[in-house]
């Protein structure tokens, strides 16, 4: 697969000088010498290359996970698909936002990965090298050739011309397993369910298929569990933010999976990032807003707020246990949290009625992913106010 | 006739193959219902069924993508089953088997939830600009 690193796309939003000089502008071609690939040319961008790259750990398949689709809503605009091009392409692109999935970094395809005796969850199917330098070209402000896997056909598709947008966010199995991807991170979400809910959620996902029973569903995840717990698990002591779904503790016995408790664990000194908190930062708040001002049915909403240690480093955790049933509660809820980085009051709410039909749109999921689709969008905004108040020297290539 | 999605053609991207499955057909008429429609079984996706009674228009490309994904699920669940007997019960064909069933699983899932969102079929904004594709004949039944 030749790409020919000709650097005349119109669409380049980044005037690229040639390093060290700084202050010219200039457009490089490269006619790629078929026999070898062209390597990183020596070009580097001015600092209006104002890609921010956001990572998001999730085994839910990508692009198609609820928090993007609420992300993308924050910043605006209705990602979709690349028009024209592979229809079973993974990528999402709204005005703002680009969402690459990164199972297209599979260097295996379905039957390598037989082959070789390894999941799609082993970094051995996983092209580290190629992440890294597609991540790194495109926060510079470079468009790539990104390859496609096609998880219909299980193949590795021709790639797709992806250009840099504003805001990146490469999302999947392994964001933040790789040190050097890890640092072209700005921010870094990990969401982590627990089993109980795993279990519960892919019953409702699989039951109505042929083929699939409570032993298979069972199976499928027992075998997935090594893996997991051996690759994707350890990301999580990476994460700025980590959006922990357990079951409720408010139902004894439940195991419908249908009302949840969501911890929001924020870590503390994290650039550009402000933890949300209930009432008194850093102090220690419990707190049922049901009560005389405000009525709620079964099984009620209960919060938590308070300062811990996650992995060793300081982090604030705000939790919801239960769920939604009226607009009013919400509205309630949202009017006691603090530093949500909403640009009016009440945003939150309208962000979760805009999209009430997504799933989590009553519990916590909904409302800690749009809160950190709010804070992701503050985190953008900051860094660009930097960036434009003291231009600075792009990385060496 | 070639399977649709076999990996047997690696540099052929997914259209091509479904291109040069259906050549084929349009050497004779097939009937949407019929066996030998690409070695679907008998008896219509009961999914296109729904769509179609609910006004929707549905593209060949979607059907067949649906139809697949649903044999998929069975055949490697099946498989799965297998791989993991016994003794083999945590080895690394065990492992991969599993893997595959929650690949396609999260696939037609996927699938399910585009066509349940938009309205639109999901293969819209493709048809939009390749209206010559095969992909992009109206499924009819």
């Amino acid at each position: 697969m030749a790409v020919c690193s000709a650097y005349a796309s119109p669409s380049l939003r980044t005037p690229c000088s040639i390093h060290p000089t700084g202050s010219t502008q200039h457009l490089i071609f490269f006619t790629g010498d078929p026999r070898r690939p062209p390597r990183r040319p020596p070009v580097s961008c001015s600092a209006e290359s104002n890609t921010v790259v956001i990572g998001l750990a999730a085994d839910s398949g990508c692009g198609k996970s609820t928090f993007m689709r609420r992300l993308t809503s924050v910043f605006g605009g209705a990602a979709a698909p690349p028009k024209g091009g592979n229809p079973d392409s993974n990528t999402l692109i709204s005005n703002s936002t680009t969402v690459i999935c990164l199972d297209d970094y599979h260097s295996l395809d379905r039957t390598g990965r037989k082959e070789q005796g390894v999941t799609a969850l082993d970094p051995r199917a996983n092209n580290f090298d190629l992440m890294y330098e597609q991540v790194k070209a495109l926060k510079e402000g470079k468009p790539v050739e990104k390859p496609i896997y096609n998880h219909v056909t299980g193949l590795l598709d021709p790639p797709e011309l992806i250009k840099p947008p504003k805001i990146l966010v490469i999302e999947g199995l392994h964001p933040m397993f790789d040190a050097r991807v890890r640092s072209l991170l700005d921010f870094s979400v990990y969401l982590d369910i627990s089993n109980e809910v795993k279990f519960a959620w892919k019953i409702q996902r699989d039951m109505a298929e042929r083929g699939h029973s409570l032993e298979s569903i069972k199976a499928s995840i027992e075998a997935r569990k090594p893996d997991f717990n051996a690759y994707i698990d350890p990301q999580k002591q990476y994460a700025d933010c980590v959006i922990e779904v357990l079951p409720t503790e408010l139902i004894p016995d439940d195991n419908e999976g249908k009302v949840l408790r969501v911890r929001l664990v924020m870590k503390e000194g994290v650039k550009h990032f402000s933890p949300v908190y209930l009432f008194d930062e850093g102090s220690t708040i419990s707190w049922i807003p049901c009560g005389r001002k405000l009525t709620c049915s079964y099984p009620g909403i209960k919060f938590f707020y308070g300062p811990d240690a996650y992995y060793d480093h300081e982090v604030s955790v705000l939790e919801m246990d239960g769920q939604f049933d009226r607009l009013d509660e919400l509205i309630y809820v949202e009017s006691h949290l603090s530093s949500l980085s909403t640009k009016f009051y009440g945003e939150v709410t309208q962000q979760m009625l805009k999209h009430a039909d997504f799933p989590g749109s009553s519990n916590g999921t909904g409302l800690f992913q749009t809160v950190v689709g709010l804070k992701i969008r503050d985190l953008f905004e900051q860094i660009i106010a930097e960036k434009s108040a003291a231009p600075v020297e792009a990385s060496k290539v | 006739m070639a399977s649709l999605l076999s990996s047997s053609c690696p540099s052929s991207s997914s259209s091509s193959l479904l291109r040069n499955g259906s050549s084929a057909l349009a050497m004779r008429v097939i009937l949407p219902h019929s066996p030998e429609f690409l070695g679907l079984r008998r008896g219509k996706p009961t999914a296109i069924l729904a769509a179609a009674a609910a006004g929707g228009k549905r593209y060949w490309g979607t059907a067949i993508r649906e139809e697949k994904l649903a044999e998929m699920i069975e055949k490697k669940v099946a498989e799965a089953m297998e791989a993991c007997e016994g003794e083999a019960l945590g080895s690394e064909g065990c492992r991969v088997a599993w893997d595959e069933v929650e690949e396609v699983s999260m696939a037609k899932a996927d699938l399910r939830r585009r066509i349940a969102d938009s309205g639109a079929d999901p293969l819209e904004h493709f048809c939009q600009g390749n209206p010559d594709a095969d992909e992009c004949r109206i499924y009819e039944d």
